[in-house]
Formats: structure tokens, sequence, C-alpha cells
């Protein structure tokens, strides 16, 4: 029969809960009254830029390894992988070809797959695994022996992925997905390792005037509109909803140093935060 | 294919090569038309809470109707999780768990129906596909077999979003189905609930209620029902789809009703994107 737990070990909440409806906005708020555990409150998610830096070859990824090897003692590090100029590549060919954006998340996960194989090849000497998303329950294990393991970094959508309010390019890629691993493991520090110090108020590869931004609320970067960013603006969208992570750096891997700096917790880079993280009590 | 140095970069020549694939003009350039992959598909949702926990006598009659329609429409059914979802929900909401961890549990609940329903489909040649093999075998089995029975729920997992308004995984079944059959270009989407589709207000305590037979997504969000028998999410999702610009919400213990659904025929609520 329908709606068939009628067990008084249940919450209050619970009981609401079982024959609510998820369109109740009262309901839906009362299950944000409720607390936050942080699965893995010590790890750190580092996501490595793919044309940023990965595209560069060994000129630019080296140094990135070498500053990751020295960190092995000090920091839990999940490494997440961009995509880049392949993805790029398909992305153009499969839009060409009329498939959907479900289909392109499906080839675009390829390249960052293609990506974290490489960064695992690198840090295999130091005993550091590639995980893809279904082995995620062991992903403590390799974090906890060995200090650090590997992912893609696409969310593992599939042919679910939704639409973009703009044009055909999957709105979710892996900026999307190592903040999201961040925000379900209540993370330590979400850190972004690309080609520049930061944000920018325009695309300083293109536009010489642009003016750099140390700080900033993701409340105001939302509202100045820009027409580019240094990020998926999926993140900045899901940064107001998240209850765990408060902010985000984004660190010049170019530069050595930086990302040390930042784990470290130095503000170097851009740090967007979340001016009004006030989301269910930490347990 | 021609690889072209830049700035340290080795960068693959495309379209979109050193382009911000955040800039909105970058963004706007890559509007086409979309192909329909499967255009002879019908989506059809069996509601959990709605259906599946009624058992036999909601759950058989729907089956049966399912298979009549089996030679003249291709079906693959998706299934909705119902009252274990919401039981483990209310576990983890006590317990802290993020809504990925919510997510990945209540999956679960959702996958134990749908795999039921493909033994009970199973004689008559429905198989059972997880996502990897909806992925990779779907028209392969649909060329093959004679349908098909997926996980409604996506498999967002630890991925979930973060939902604008307290913490449940705002993607269940209804959203899921609706993504494949958007991205398959699918002929139907059909959502069976045990309502005969968007109301006013809960019609069982509302008398007064009205009925909504076609409405647009945009309407039935700004109108914020507290009672609406479809996830919220998928009004948001229909707003941006390319292929699939309906769904239908009919009510399943009506027979007869999914059979006139599966011919075009007006049953139910429309919801346009």
């Amino acid at each position: 029969m329908s709606n068939a737990v009628t067990n008084s070990m249940l919450t209050e909440l619970g009981k609401r809960l079982v024959s609510g409806s998820l369109s109740d906005e009262a309901l839906m708020r009362a299950t944000g009254d409720t607390p936050n555990f942080a699965i893995l409150p010590w790890a750190n998610v580092v996501k490595i830029g793919g044309q940023s830096i990965m595209d560069r070859g060994r000129a630019a990824l080296m140094p990135v390894v070498d500053e990751i090897v020295a960190n092995l003692p000090k920091h839990k590090m999940i490494l997440g992988t961009g995509a880049g100029t392949r993805a790029r590549h398909i992305y153009s060919l499969a839009i060409d070809l009329g498939l959907p954006v479900g289909v392109l998340t499906v080839l675009g996960t390829a390249v960052a797959w293609q990506n974290a194989q490489m960064l695992q090849y690198l840090l295999a000497r130091h005993g550091i695994a590639f995980l893809e998303p279904e082995g995620f329950p062991m992903l403590t294990h390799y974090l906890m022996e060995r200090g650090a393991v590997i992912c893609q970094g696409m969310p593992p959508y599939k042919l679910w992925e939704q639409n973009p309010d703009i044009g055909r390019i999957p709105p979710q890629r892996t900026d999307t997905g190592c903040f999201l691993i961040a925000e379900a493991y209540g993370a330590r520090k979400m850190i972004y390792v690309k080609d520049e110090d930061g944000l920018f108020t325009a695309d300083p590869k293109k536009d010489k005037n642009a003016t750099f931004i140390p700080r900033i609320s993701v409340q105001e970067l939302l509202e100045k509109d820009l027409n580019d960013l240094v990020v998926e603006r999926a993140v900045l969208e899901m940064m107001v909803n998240a209850r765990q992570i408060h902010e985000i750096q984004f660190v010049n891997g170019l530069k050595p140093g930086q990302l040390t700096a930042a784990l470290n917790g130095e503000p170097v880079g851009t740090v967007i935060y979340n001016a009004a993280a006030n989301r269910g009590q930490v347990i | 294919m021609s690889l072209t140095p830049s700035a340290g970069a080795q960068h693959v020549v495309s379209a979109l090569m050193r382009e911000s694939l955040m800039d909105r003009g970058v963004l706007a350039r890559t509007e086409s038309a979309v192909r329909h992959i499967l255009p002879h598909l019908n989506v059809v949702q069996i509601g959990g809470l709605s259906i599946m926990d009624r058992g036999h006598e909601a759950v058989m009659p729907l089956l049966d109707e399912i298979v009549a329609n089996q030679a003249e429409h291709t079906q693959v059914i998706g299934v909705g999780p119902g009252v274990r979802s919401r039981h483990i929900l209310s576990v983890g909401l006590d317990l802290g768990l993020p809504t990925g961890a919510l997510a990945t549990l209540s999956a679960k609940s959702s996958a134990q129906n749908a795999y039921m329903v493909s033994c009970l489909l199973a004689s008559k040649g429905f198989v059972y596909l997880e996502a990897p093999f909806i992925v990779q075998l779907l028209p392969a089995m649909l060329a093959a077999a004679r349908g098909a029975v997926f996980n409604g729920i996506p498999p967002y997992d630890l991925w979930e979003h973060p939902p604008a308004l307290g913490k449940l995984p705002p993607h269940g079944s209804d959203a899921g189905s609706y993504l494949v059959g958007e991205v398959f270009g699918a002929r139907n989407v059909i959502l069976i609930k045990d309502v005969d589709g968007v109301y006013t207000a809960d019609p069982k305590t509302h008398p007064d209620a009205t009925f909504i037979p076609d409405i647009k997504a945009a309407d039935l969000m700004a109108m914020r029902l507290e009672t609406l028998p479809v996830e919220p999410v998928v009004l948001e999702l229909l707003t941006r789809s390319k292929l699939v610009k309906s769904i239908r919400i009919i009510n399943g213990l009506v027979p007869g009703n999914l059979t006139k659904a599966l011919a075009g025929e007006n049953v139910g609520t429309i919801v346009r994107s």
C-alpha cells in the first residue's frame, strides 16, 4: 500500500517527508534546518586546468607535479583534471554533427579522463591512484595512505547533462565537477590551478586593460554579470546554494609556490567567497 | 587535424581553440540545430510513491497496458523510488549527510523499483539497463529487445547540485526521465502518477481546486503550487529544452490513459517548454 511507513522511529521531519510533496516550500525549507556533517574535512580538492596547464605539456605540468609531491606529507589532496583543447575540438565537431549536450558531456569526459590518466602516469611512482566515480567509496583509503588521489574533473552526468542557457556546450564541466566533490565531502579547500593570477575584469589574454580582483564575493561577482569568467558560471550559481564550501581559490600554476601557499591557507591569487554563507550547523 | 603551438600550449585547431568556454559570445556562436538520435522513443516514467508503492493493484494493470502498446510504440520505462527513498532521506538528513550523499543513497531505492519492473516485464523482452548501459547500449538494445527499463534517478550521485531551498537532491526520477527523453530527442515523455494531472491545489483536500489541462512551464513555475505532481526542477529544464518541448502527466490508476497518451491524444496535463 501507498506510504507504508508508519514507524514512530522517524523524526518529525521524516514523518512529514514520507508523504509530503517535494514542491512544498515549507517542507523543503525544513530539510535545510538540519546539520551538516563534513565527510572529509581535511581533504583539499585541487583542480589542474586542462587548457591552462595540461595542454602546455612538460614546461607547465612538471613543476606543478613537483609541487604536489612536495606537499604530500602535509596536505591530503583530491586532484581533479580539466579537459582543454581536445575537448574544444570534439565539442566543435559534435556540434557541427548536430549531437545533443548529453553526448558532448560523454565526449568531454573522455578528454578529462585522458588528462587524469596522464597525471597518474607522472605520479604513479609516488603511489598515487586514479579513481573513477564508481571507485569513490575507496577514496578515503588512498588519501590516508598516500596523501593524494586523482580523478577526472567532469561530473558523471553523461547523457543526463542539462542544456545550457546559451548555446550547446555542457554547462557543468570540470570546474563544477571538482567543486561538487569538495561540497559533498565538506572539504577544507577548493583550489583551482590555472594559468592566470586569478580573476580579472576581462580576459587578460585579450584585453590589456583588464584589472586584477584579489577577493570578491560570489554575490558581487554574479551581480557584475561579466561576459567572461575565470570559472564556469555553474560553480558561482552552486556556491550560492552550497552548505559546506564557502570560498574557492584560483592560483597561477605557472608560478611556483602559489599552490603551496594556497594549501597553507595564504591569500594568494583570487578568492571568491560566499558573503551569505550560513546554512546549517556543522557537526 | 593540425596542431598549433601558441603561448606555450599545444592546441588542436578547432572553432573553439583558445576560446574561453565561459564567454557568452563564444557560447552564443555554438547555437545550432540538434539531431533527434532516437525520434521514435517514448519515455514512460512510473511514479514511486504514486504507483510502485501501491503494489499489485496499481502496478500490474499499468504493466499490462505497457505490453499492450509494445507492438505499436517503442517504450523505455523509467521508474521512481517512492517511500524507501523518503525514509533514507529522513535518516540521512538526521545524520547531517550532504545532498550528494543523499542522492547516492536515494538512487538505490529507484534502482530496486526499476529492477522489479524489469523482472515483471522480462517475459515480454524488456531489459534492465543501468546508466553506463543506457550510454552504450540503449539503441542496440531497442533494435534487438522489445523495450528497456532504467533507474529514473539520474546518475548525479555525489555530484548532485545543492538545491536553492533545503537539502534534498533536486533531480529525482522525473528529471532523469525527462533528460533521457531530451538527449535522445524522444517523441514523448510521459510521467505516470496517481492524479489526473496538475490542479491549482490538492483536489483531495481542496474540492474547489481547478484542473489545468495545458500550461507553459514558466507559467506553472510562477504559480509556486504546493502540491505539484512533478519535480519542480523539471519545469526549469523544460524552459531550456531543445528537442522535447513538452511532458505529459497522466493518472496511471485509470486504465487507458497511457494508451491515449502514447497515441498523442489529449489526456492528463501537458506542460510545454
